[in-house]
């Protein structure tokens, strides 16, 4: 930014005085003076300027190297029970644990790629899946009971893959609760036995208890997972099989 | 310019800056295909797929960037001096976005019925910087401070 006005009116005058004249005159020292410190207010401006594009480049490669990236700290959760809804064999070299909720856009996404899993890793390796259905959905809850139903018949991961499929569609609906049991009924259950284990307080208490001990463990979102107990962030299904036949 | 306007003029350019980087990480989350993951305490995800959150196909967020890195240049302009057109550039650039910020909560209070923590933030954001705008334009000056931060000498 040039020099204020008054001030390049005084340099110019003083340039045409200093023509020819002696350098230790009053208005040749005033002339200097200017010189200096229009040379300091350019750098001192050029640095603000340069400084502030350099924060804004520095912040604009760190999100685009980092956004999706996986972490690696380390999951306190608990270990895989007997209890727990698995696919896979038990002992296996790698585990891959998710914390889902049945209502969350996000996890429905992922649900395709760890079905592509399970169908390329399912004899080496166990997936986990437990419950973690979040307060503000509101089927959330009911949606888990009714996988948690689907489990007790041994049509979990059935039921897992028709309520992501179909997300979209008993998500948005009034009344959610009709379109479960029509896909409890497309996969043969035992429609009384449903309707009893949906409604057990069994049923709600081992949800509960899941969704307890994640939070406890750090869950803060779904979907949540962790390989071999290493917190993965992915962005596709090339984060996950890196781990894993990392560990196989 | 005195104290005051200059650290509200530098507390403008790093507002503009947390913007920036909110509403970059959600473009690179749009064009990357991630759905931000549903939070314990947001319905960030139900707003973030929204239909609401992009234009003719563009990303609410990419516009947010770009308004972002503006404010951003205007507010650096501001601290090393500007012209008045620039100052007013500012003003009215920071009026229009907090009109936007407005309807984009209203949108997810009364329509969407859920709340992104990044739009929040952003919306919080835009509305700090028109405060801090009107507080800009109430100097008048529109002057360049020196190195020493004070008005040159005569």
């Amino acid at each position: 930014m040039p020099l204020p006005i008054r001030d390049r009116r005084r340099l110019a005058q003083a340039e045409t005085r200093c023509e020819g004249g002696s350098d230790s005159s009053t208005d040749c020292q005033a002339e200097k003076r200017l010189r200096r410190r229009g040379r300091s207010l350019l750098t001192w401006q050029a640095a603000v300027w340069a400084g502030g594009s350099l924060v804004l480049i520095l912040g604009t490669l760190a999100l685009v190297f980092f956004t999706g990236s996986p972490p690696t700290e380390t999951a306190t959760l608990p270990p895989v029970a007997a209890t727990d809804i698995t696919y896979g064999p038990a002992g296996a070299p790698v585990v891959v644990v998710e914390y889902a909720d049945f209502q969350c856009e996000s996890c429905a996404r992922f649900a395709p790629m760890l079905a592509s899993l399970r169908a390329n890793y399912g004899d080496r390796v166990q997936f986990v899946f437990r419950f973690f259905p979040l307060a503000y959905h509101q089927y959330g809850m009911v949606s888990a009971q009714v996988a948690y139903a689907a489990h007790l018949q041994g049509k979990f991961w059935e039921m897992h893959d028709l309520l992501y499929e179909r997300q979209k569609q008993w998500a948005g609906a009034a009344d959610a609760y009709p379109y479960f049991e029509a896909y409890a009924k497309s996969l043969g259950l035992d429609m009384s036995r449903f309707r009893k284990d949906v409604n057990a307080q069994t049923t709600k208490d081992f949800i509960t208890t899941q969704e307890a001990e994640g939070s406890k463990g750090g869950v803060s979102h779904t979907p949540w997972f962790t390989v071999n107990g290493t917190t993965l962030v992915p962005n596709d299904i090339g984060d996950f099989e890196a781990l894993i036949d990392a560990g196989l | 310019m005195d104290r005051r306007q200059r650290i509200v003029r530098v507390a403008l350019v790093v507002l503009a800056l947390a913007g920036f980087l909110i509403s970059f990480y959600l473009t690179i989350t749009h064009y990357r295909h991630l759905v931000p993951p549903c939070y314990v305490t947001s319905g960030c995800e139900s707003v973030l797929t929204s239909r609401y959150a992009t234009i003719l196909g563009v990303p609410l967020s990419l516009i947010g960037t770009v308004f972002f890195v503006v404010m951003f240049y205007l507010g650096i302009a501001l601290i090393t001096g500007p012209p008045k057109k620039v100052m007013r550039a500012y003003e009215l650039l920071a009026f229009a976005g907090v009109l936007a910020a407005v309807v984009l909560f209203l949108l997810q209070a009364v329509v969407l019925k859920a709340y992104c923590s990044y739009c929040l933030g952003t919306e919080v954001i835009a509305l700090s910087i028109w405060a801090g705008s009107l507080v800009v334009a109430s100097s008048g000056d529109g002057g360049a401070i020196d190195e020493a931060g004070s008005p040159p000498q005569q």
